[in-house]
């Protein structure tokens, strides 16, 4: 049971289910306290030590088929019928050949019912990035690998058909039929593995489907669709609103705004000096929310709701205890500073007349995130709220999701905020779905109204 | 350890028996006996965790009962993760009625901190305190010859300042110094901010805690540590290593039906299997907020009370707001409602 139990871990750890060794001794020790034999109570047990939230759930599941009912690593079930024997046959034939790569021993090892090593690979190829700073740009490098797997398999299927041709004497047509079934069932499978990257059950994102009318007309127009004068308008509202949520916000905290004597933290110092004050502490104005950092993407329609977002973020800077932003079409840019030495409208007109960024480029949403992770990653923590403001239209790039999911793991929340109506998220080049399994929160977020909804939810 | 007890027990709130001692042993006697006579032991097996469960009446899934099981035999924390109103909060309530023990509740949110969480020194009654060492400072020094004796002594004396007497308990510190074992619910942690879960750490993988002045408390007896997470962010690899980890769906249909039967005794079998059905159903609308298991308790009181026994498009209509709370929610189901109030 233990040895099971070790080889199904090695398993989950190469499809990077994290599991620790406190974690397996933990399993170990329960499964002596609820009868092992049951399947469900087993299962449990597993499951509550080696996947410990909901989002790890959907991995464990798809490992735990496949080791306990697809590769019937059952210890139970070691009978000896004649088609294993000819299959244990057929993978020696297979495994004498000096020859083999990586790839290929893993898939033989797969086919003997030791699939990690072929799980491994699989991972290596699903979390694969694509090559950055390219002359020719391509997204091919994990399809390629892909497709160098397909090939492999297929070319065991015909081997698995070559040796049984080589056999007729010493098999009939019925075990024959069963054994390559058999086989290929199993290479099914691993072609499945391939295909089919199991995401994770989000089932704690938060989905805003509708909203609030705070405004009837300028209030529904898609921001893409404003004149002049309603920009200025929008511009408008968007100045009162800040007024209002930073009079709530002092507010809120007028009893510890700043420069009043924090008389508790005061007194406890001064018990270091027998009770007379000798240093006074005040009380810090509490910023309510952690560090803010926006990702925006600048190409075509979606400029005009992340230079809403960015002047609505940076007039309420003082909510934040810092505010980062970048702007991407494929490359990436720190567009922080801009705020810094110019006012909040004039930054934002700045950062299209100014900015080198290539707009004509076609839009690259994995582009951008792996330049973002490989050269900014250290502004997230756990204090930080991730902003991403974009239509999830990437021209059929390779999504790269995997990189948002480790820029997810750096930080507090991930907010996705979609410029396109809900319905239209599934629809041609745009990734969402993809990338919605990976945010902790996503809303469309196109007219004003939104605007509003979501600032509000933000800073109160 | 004892005498350490009583100087906490005498100025932190406590019960009245802790002000003295010889009470104190007293009513300690009469708590043995109870523990011992009614004995509300240990759960001994999952399906004893399940009846004891539904005796309070928890209705608790085969998953559920096996996790409280594990959780109390290896003393690990359940870290418990779901959509709101399944019934988390209540789990930790009902084990606590099971084992006869208090329920200490911890609710987590942003700012949460140290002070609110364990510990604050009682700053009234330090400052009287002050007062009092400067009256009788004069006593203290008078027998010095030299000005450094003199500071020697009061350094001897000053240390009383930050003492367990001028502690006042919070929740953690209360569940750690409990005599008797409690379950303590650490609610919504998923709320608080990461100093928060790093102190939890400490106290979860040890039992222990450190102030700074006075040094480490250590837990006198096992508290059942439940947590609970709606997702808001994710928890941190090391917290997740301490805890056993459980998730609650909504109810299937028929364990809803029971819950509502056993808190509403009185309602017809076949409404009550309408009603939980549509609740179902409304549950996989698009909706901003879910109705939940309380909502479904709400919506078969609020038909008793109005003594409705059909349920048809108007009467729904007319019931709908007791479990969509928002305007827009009631509005969706409301567009669907042929499709809610269909049959089978
Ligand atoms: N299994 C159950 N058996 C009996 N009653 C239940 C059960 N589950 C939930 N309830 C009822 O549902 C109510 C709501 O549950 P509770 O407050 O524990 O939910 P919660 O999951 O903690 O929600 P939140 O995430 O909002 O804190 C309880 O008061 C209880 O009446
Ligand atoms: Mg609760």
């Amino acid at each position: 049971m233990v040895n099971l139990t070790l080889k199904f871990v090695s398993c989950c750890r190469a499809a990077d289910l994290r599991i620790s060794t406190a974690e397996v001794l933990d399993c170990v020790s329960q499964l002596s306290l609820v009868n092992p034999l049951e399947e469900d109570e087993f299962k449990l047990v597993l499951r509550s030590n080696f996947a410990k939230s909901r989002r790890e759930q959907s991995r464990f599941d798809q490992m735990y088929h496949l080791f306990f009912h697809e590769m019937k690593s059952d210890l139970s079930q070691v009978s000896q019928s004649p088609e294993t024997e000819q299959i244990k046959n057929f993978l020696d034939q297979l495994m004498e050949n000096d020859t083999l790569d990586t790839l290929e021993k893993a898939l033989a090892d797969f086919l003997a019912g030791k699939p990690m090593a072929y799980i491994q690979e699989v991972h290596k190829i699903h979390t694969q990035e694509e090559q950055e700073a390219r002359a020719l740009k391509s997204n091919m490098s994990q399809l390629a690998s892909r497709l160098q797997v397909m090939l492999k398999i297929n070319q065991i299927k015909s081997k698995v058909l070559r040796f049984l041709g080589d056999n007729h004497a010493a098999v009939d047509e019925a075990l024959k039929k069963k054994i390559t079934g058999d086989l290929n069932d199993r290479l099914d499978h691993a072609m499945g593995l391939l295909n089919n990257e199991p995401r994770p059950d989000n089932y704690g994102l938060k989905e805003v489907k509708n909203h609030e009318t705070h405004y009837n007309h300028i209030g529904e127009i898609p921001f893409a669709s404003l004149g002049q004068e309603e920009i200025e308008e929008v511009r408008d509202v968007i100045r009162k609103l800040v007024k209002k949520l930073e009079e709530i916000a002092t507010l809120r905290y007028s009893v510890s705004s700043r420069g009043v004597i924090d008389i508790k933290k005061t007194l406890r110092k001064s018990g270091k000096y027998l009770g007379v004050p000798m240093e006074i502490i005040f009380k810090d104005r509490p910023l309510r929310k952690g560090k803010i950092v926006a990702l925006c993407d600048v190409s075509g329609s979606v400029w005009s709701t992340a230079r809403f977002m960015l002047n609505i973020l940076y007039s309420l800077q003082e909510c934040f205890s810092k505010v980062k932003s970048y702007i991407f079409v494929s490359d990436l840019m720190d567009v922080t500073d801009f705020f810094k030495d110019h006012d909040v409208n004039n930054a934002v007109e700045k950062i299209m007349k100014d900015t080198h960024i290539n707009y004509y480029a076609p839009t690259d949403y994995g582009m951008a995130f792996q330049h973002f992770k490989n050269r900014h990653i250290q502004e997230l923590d756990k204090k930080t709220t991730l902003l991403i403001i974009g239509d999830a239209r990437s021209n059929h790039m390779n999504p790269q999701d995997l990189v948002l999911k480790r820029m997810r793991e750096r930080c507090r929340r991930v907010i996705w905020l979609n410029p396109e109506q809900e319905k239209f998220w599934g629809s041609g080049d745009s990734e969402m779905y993809t990338y919605k399994a990976h945010c902790h929160e996503v809303r469309p977020c196109g007219n004003l109204n939104q605007l509003i909804d979501f600032i509000e939810e933000l800073i109160l | 350890m004892a005498g350490r007890e009583g100087i906490l027990g005498a100025y932190v709130e406590r019960p009245a028996k802790h002000y003295n001692a010889a009470y104190g042993t007293f009513y300690d006697a009469i708590f043995f006996i109870n523990s011992y006579g009614k004995a509300p032991m240990d759960f001994k097996s999952v399906l004893d965790v399940q009846e004891r469960l539904e005796g309070v009446q928890y209705i608790s899934s085969k998953e559920i009962s096996t996790v409280v099981f594990l959780a109390q035999a290896t003393k690990k924390p359940i870290l418990v993760e779901g959509p709101a109103g399944v019934g988390k909060t209540e789990l930790a309530k009902s084990v606590a009625k099971c084992l006869d023990r208090e329920m200490i509740r911890m609710q987590c949110y942003e700012g949460l901190d140290e002070s609110k969480a364990l510990y604050e020194w009682e700053y009234a009654k330090q400052l009287l305190y002050t007062q009092m060492v400067k009256e009788k400072i004069h006593d203290v020094i008078s027998e010095t010859a030299t000005l450094k004796e003199a500071v020697d002594q009061i350094a001897d004396h000053e240390d009383a300042f930050f003492s367990e007497r001028f502690i006042q308990t919070r929740p953690l510190l209360q569940a750690i110094r409990s005599e008797k074992p409690v379950v303590l619910l650490i609610d919504e942690v998923d709320k608080s901010d990461p100093e928060f879960e790093a102190f939890l750490l400490e106290l979860l993988s040890d039992f222990q805690v450190s102030i700074p002045e006075i040094g480490t408390i250590k837990a006198v007896t096992h508290p059942f540590v439940v947590l609970t997470s709606n997702n808001y962010r994710d928890m941190s690899d090391a917290l997740k290593r301490r805890c056993i980890h459980l998730y609650i769906d909504y109810p299937a249909i028929e364990t809803e039906m029971h819950i509502v039967k056993m808190k509403l005794p009185g309602m017809d079998e076949a409404l009550l299997a309408r009603l939980v059905s549509m609740v179902a159903r409304i549950r996989d609308l698009d909706l901003k907020k879910r109705p939940c298991i309380s909502e479904t308790l709400d919506w078969a009181r609020s038909l008793m009370v109005l003594q409705i026994d059909e349920l048809s498009a108007e009467s729904v209509a007319q019931t709908l707001n007791t479990i969509c709370k928002h305007k827009s929610d009631y509005e969706i189901v409301k567009k669907n409602i042929l499709n809610v109030i269909k049959q089978g």
